[in-house]
């Protein structure tokens, strides 16, 4: 088990006590749902990978195939925070923890079919998830398995009789139970091959796979043996790809669409969409994506601290906001600020810190004094590749980041990455500087910390690496009282931005459109947990 | 003309194998690693299960052999197996080819209808004002790009009609009007790019052919105009003009990415963009195999054609 | 055998005599649409060259406080959803668009002349075994080879040359073969022949020239075209990168989806693709007809 990896299971065990306190959930006073009626939805591109959400990390795949499927737990779809508190059974009807956080025992439903009719038991669970940790003794492979990690503590799956699972644990570790409540972790049937997941469905979930013509649509029918009484309500579902941008929208604004695709629409967007039909309702909500600078901290020039202050104290967040996210953004440190999320540095508390002065021209003279300080002039400028991918939400904001950085004599040529290389570049560390997008599945400081800014981590792209912070990211993990656990958060969110070690420039919010017919559709926090379509209902 | 139509044939099916191998190098030069870029979307692939994945997909053989045992599936009929979909390539690639052929085959008919009738008014008024107007207006089709021309009407539909056409395809059977609702737009911005090469070439063979001495001849001897026009000159000047119909069938086939793509009509071409970026060799090679097919058939019907049409063409020894 | 348009011998002319300006002046007269056609083209040289100049805002320089601008006094063409000036961008783009489009046809052409030159000239097995490789390059269409190349190729400005000029070689060397073909049997040279000249000799000194006027009108022709399948490259996300302000790129992703908004976003590049395509059919079509003797006149 690697350092980190160590570290992230106890810090966990505190996470899981704070997450608790994110604030509960405001009421919806809506009408009597309806059975009846179909949903029409979204797609951007195929499903890849099929339905096989353990062989994914798109939400191309986890938005459409979620239907499907069930967990064992899930966090409620009717409320928007996600937290052990919102947490509800699906296939586990109870479930207890116990021998302080080492054993996780569930009590599975009876009677609850899968959509072949075959009965559903513990024994599918301890398949799933022996194939997911890799046991050495597992019945099936994953062809590709990119959480094997989040499974790393489980020890063994045992299965006393046909409707009870524990899972028991290496160490405490109570977050475990968030992470088997997300969309990216359904249970699969022991009785098919999980390869078969890529081309069909047989899940227990709230709808039934009736075709998916590829790239074309995916289309789900009502599954009238729900183990769930009187759900789903809706008779169907139907995601349609289309590829254009524009056509998607256009669709949506002609009504042939219900609902938007998590985590796309724009501000500007939105309100385009909400002039043109003034009866769409819009919910912001947090992506969990941030846009950042990545800077190699192995390589000049960005191996000196007062160039990478230089390259931070150049970019006006605030113009950056309201330039390329039209305001449909907010200003945070390297977790999302309130009511977003629940860890990040307020807006206030972000003064005097690279990029938050007051005046926008006296950051840039003080970058420009800080280059000059390194060696650089206008006369003798510094000239950089910036890297990014090459996607338009990329491009567009490596494109304000080059104007600003020009602003201070930092001469900088774009070159586009394709998806595909992106994360073995930056892994390689193979760049000098790059315009980067970094989402984080739950909002956890450990999930970020250890993964983003720890020594050693692949996914610390910048190499950036202090023992003095790893001791504070363990110190935060370790602390049980929230209020002191988020003073130390702030503490080391403001120091890693102090180091500009991955400076972060904004996070982003989705304006989630759904036409006004369309109930109980609430977005999370994440926009990977909430696709079940279980309590959707549409009142046309 | 029986070793005629063989030796064409033989010379076909040559230049199918060379566009094969030129197919099979071009995919390979491709940057990046494909097990990387097919599973991008799963974040991390660690370097065993890429090697497992590898050996799966077959990619981990020589090139050579991968490209004997894809001419060894043409012939057998069994395209291969889709990377992205696990499922053989032939059963996603079938659905799409009507959808495209039809489209095809609408937009050269609208081309034609506008463009044979253009084509000859402006002949016959050659260097009229009307002349300009009809030049201008079917060279504005040729220039205008069919994405753009394919976007301004679908914004204009939803922006003043709050309507925009199918979002999947609709079958003849099961919908007629929508399914020409469905077609008609997206023929109609592709057929109008196509009317300006047919009503460019109509118009200067028939100018060509109204040089011709028995035409002149036929307007000495007083035979009205429009008479001459249509049972002489228009019925020789054809000959261009089918060969620019064949050689636009064959250009639309793969010329209809965009349009298919803003329409979102599920054909060969918006598919083929798509594996492209995928990597998924087996559909992209077959994809593109099947347009190369349809390019040397119709010209091949363009050839045969011509013996139809213009009995001064013989088919050699 | 069947004979197609395309390989139809088209034997140059000799020059007309007189200065170049009266020449200019018979072709407008003539001509008034191909010369308003080269206007345009000569309008869009300039401002690829001077681009610099006549930019009014840096083409890549952001306004937050100026999204989505509507046409105004500052921003004669408003602005994009970063703020950048739609003008100075199409200026530019216009660089980008002739760069990309003038060097992918010269390249396509003299590729495909030097190699129909020689085929035509040299004849017999080479000639065949040419035609047939370039059978195959020709038997897919353009925007298809251009697509497979540049994904192949990745995106960068010189890829995308190299793209979209490998399926104008086959074209170009179908024309000037066939205009060899005929010359090569002309008198003077076979008398050249029997004086014993060197056959590259021949090739280069005495065909080639003659050859000169069906490749313009070839350019011209793929002109248009390249500009057009560029901008499909780049609207597709497979032509030019940023940062270089390229007119298909700029209809891209954020064009549709704030086209409600800001309709200028889709209708500025669009008109200046247009603009330029239709520039050079017109200019490439009154070329045809001028240098072209079996439309001469009409």
């Amino acid at each position: 088990m690697s350092r980190s990896r160590f570290l992230l299971c106890l810090a966990l065990v505190s996470a899981v006590v704070t997450v608790a306190l994110i604030a509960p959930v405001s009421s919806q006073t809506t009408p009597a749902p309806k059975s009846g009626g179909v949903l029409n939805m979204m797609l951007r591109e195929d499903l890849s990978q099929g339905f096989s959400i353990h062989e994914t990390s798109t939400i191309s795949t986890v938005w459409p195939a979620m239907p499907c499927l069930n967990n064992l737990v899930l966090f409620d779809p009717l409320k928007k925070t996600e937290s052990v508190d919102t947490v509800i059974g699906e296939l586990a009807e109870k479930w207890s923890w116990q021998d302080n956080y080492r054993n996780l025992v569930f009590f599975l439903r009876k009677n609850v079919k899968w959509h072949d009719g075959q009965p559903f038991t513990s024994k599918d669970v301890k398949f799933t998830f022996d194939m997911l940790r890799e046991a050495p003794d597992a019945p099936a492979k994953l062809r590709i398995n990119p959480r094997k990690d989040w499974y790393a503590n489980i020890e063994a799956v045992e299965t006393p009789d046909a409707f009870t699972a524990v899972f028991r644990l290496k160490k405490p570790q109570p977050s475990l139970l968030l992470m088997l409540a997300s969309g990216y972790t359904p249970v699969y049937a022991a009785h098919v091959p999980p390869a078969n997941y890529r081309t069909t469905c047989v899940g227990t979930g709230p709808f039934k796979v009736k075709e998916w013509r590829k790239g074309e649509f995916v289309e789900y029918v009502k599954n009238p043996d729900y183990f769930v009484k009187g759900r789903p309500y809706l008779d169907g579902l139907k995601y349609f790809v289309i590829v254009e941008r524009g056509t998607r929208q256009a669709a949506l604004q002609a009504g042939k669409l219900d609902v938007s695709f998590p985590g796309e629409t724009t501000k500007t967007a939105a309100e385009q969409l909400k002039k043109a039909v003034p009866q769409l309702v819009i919910t912001p909500y947090s992506q969990n994506v941030s846009d950042n600078i990545i800077m190699n901290v192995k390589k000049p020039p960005f191996d000196n601290l007062k160039v990478r202050l230089a390259v931070s104290h150049a970019i006006d967040r605030r113009a950056l906001i309201a330039a390329v996210h039209q305001g449909g953004a907010v200003v945070g440190a390297a977790l999302p600020p309130k009511p977003w999320g629940f860890w990040g540095v307020a807006e206030k508390d972000l003064a005097g810190l690279p990029g938050y002065g007051a005046k926008p021209a006296d950051e840039k003279a003080l970058a420009r004094k800080l280059m000059a300080e390194a060696g650089f002039a206008v006369e003798k400028p510094l000239k950089v590749e910036i890297v990014t991918r090459a996607i338009p939400v990329y491009v567009d904001m490596a494109s304000f980041v080059i104007n600003e950085l020009k602003q201070i004599g930092i001469d900088t040529t774009l070159k586009q990455i394709e998806t595909a290389q992106w994360h073995a570049m930056a892994t390689r560390g193979d760049y000098q500087i790059g315009a980067n997008l970094t989402g984080i599945g739950p909002d956890d400081p450990d999930a970020n910390y250890y993964e983003n800014y720890a020594c050693g981590s692949p996914r610390n792209y910048s190499q950036y690496c202090n023992e003095e912070i790893m001791k504070m990211f363990d110190a935060q993990s370790q602390e049980l009282d929230p209020k002191k656990r988020l003073a130390l958060n702030v503490a080391i969110q403001r120091k890693l931005e102090a180091d500009a070690a991955r400076p972060i420039l904004d996070w982003k919010i989705d304006y989630f459109t759904v036409w006004p017919h369309v109930k109980n559709m609430i977005p999370h926090q994440s926009i990977y947990n909430f696709g079940r379509m279980q309590e959707v209902w549409t009142d046309k | 003309m029986k070793t005629y139509v063989v030796q064409r044939l033989v010379i076909a099916l040559l230049t199918l194998l060379g566009m094969s191998v030129v197919i099979f190098t071009l995919l390979r030069l491709a940057p990046g690693d494909i097990v990387d870029i097919l599973f991008s979307t799963a974040g991390y692939v660690s370097p065993s299960e890429k090697q497992a994945i590898m050996k799966e997909l077959g990619i981990d053989r020589p090139y050579w052999v991968q490209y004997l045992d894809w001419l060894h599936q043409i012939v057998t009929g069994d395209l291969g197996k889709s990377y992205r979909y696990d499922q053989p390539a032939w059963e996603i690639i079938r659905p799409l080819v009507p959808v495209t052929l039809e489209l095809a085959a609408l937009s050269i008919l609208f081309a034609v209808v506008i463009g044979v009738p253009t084509g000859v008014v402006s002949a016959v008024r050659q260097d009229t004002a009307l002349d300009y107007l009809l030049r201008v207006f079917s060279l504005a089709g040729l220039a205008m790009p069919s994405f753009w021309l394919g976007m301004v009407i679908i914004l204009g539909l939803v922006t003043w009609f709050a309507w925009i056409p199918p979002l999947t395809y609709v079958p003849v059977g099961e919908n007629f009007k929508l399914h020409a609702v469905q077609f008609l737009l997206p023929a109609l911005a592709v057929g109008y790019r196509s009317s300006a090469l047919i009503m460019r070439i109509t118009r200067s063979s028939l100018l060509e052919v109204m040089r011709e001495d028995y035409i002149r001849t036929a307007w000495a001897k007083g035979q009205r105009g429009r008479i001459v026009i249509w049972r002489h000159a228009l019925k020789n000047a054809m000959l261009p003009v089918v060969t620019v119909i064949g050689i636009e069938f064959a250009f639309l086939i793969g010329g209809l990415v965009v349009t298919e793509t803003v329409f979102n009509l599920p054909g060969v071409a918006r598919f083929l963009v798509q594996a492209i970026l995928w990597r998924d060799y087996p559909v992209v090679q077959n994809l593109v195999m099947f347009i190369a097919i349809v390019v040397i058939l119709s010209n091949l019907a363009v050839d045969m054609l011509y013996g139809v049409l213009d009995p001064r063409v013989r088919y050699g020894r | 055998m069947a004979v197609r348009p395309a390989e139809i011998a088209i034997p140059a002319r000799p020059r007309a005599r007189g200065g170049a300006g009266t020449a200019i002046w018979r072709f407008v007269r003539k001509k008034p649409l191909g010369a308003a056609g080269g206007a345009l083209m000569l309008v869009m040289l300039l401002t690829a060259v001077f681009a610099d100049v006549l930019q009014t805002h840096d083409p890549i320089a952001t306004d937050a406080a100026y999204t989505l601008g509507a046409p105004s006094v500052e921003h004669w063409l408003g602005t994009d959803h970063l703020g950048r000036d739609i003008y100075s961008r199409i200026v530019h783009g216009a660089r980008v668009s002739l760069v990309v489009g003038v060097a992918s046809t010269l390249l396509g052409s003299v590729l495909g002349g030097i190699i129909g030159l020689l085929s035509g000239y040299v004849g017999g097995k080479t000639d065949l075994v040419t035609q047939r490789i370039l059978d195959i390059l020709q038997g897919l269409p353009l925007l298809v080879l251009a697509l497979v190349m540049s994904a192949a190729l990745g995106p960068a400005l010189h890829n995308v040359v190299i793209a979209i000029s490998i399926p104008i070689i086959p074209r170009a060397a179908r024309v000037i073969r066939s205009s060899v073909l005929s010359i090569r049997e002309m008198q003077y040279v076979e008398a050249a022949r029997s004086l014993g000249i060197s056959h590259l000799r021949i090739a280069f000194r005495h065909i080639l020239p003659n050859t000169i006027g069906p490749f313009i009108v070839l350019c011209t022709a793929q002109l248009g075209s390249a500009i057009l399948v560029e901008a499909t490259l780049s609207y597709l996300g497979l032509g030019v990168p940023e940062p270089y302000p390229s007119w298909g790129r700029m209809l891209s992703v954020s064009a549709a989806e704030y086209a409600q908004k800001a309709p200028h976003l889709v209708l500025f590049p669009g008109v200046a693709i247009s603009l330029a395509v239709f520039a050079s059919n017109l200019l490439g079509d009154a070329l045809r007809d001028t240098l072209d003797p079996r439309l001469r006149g009409t």
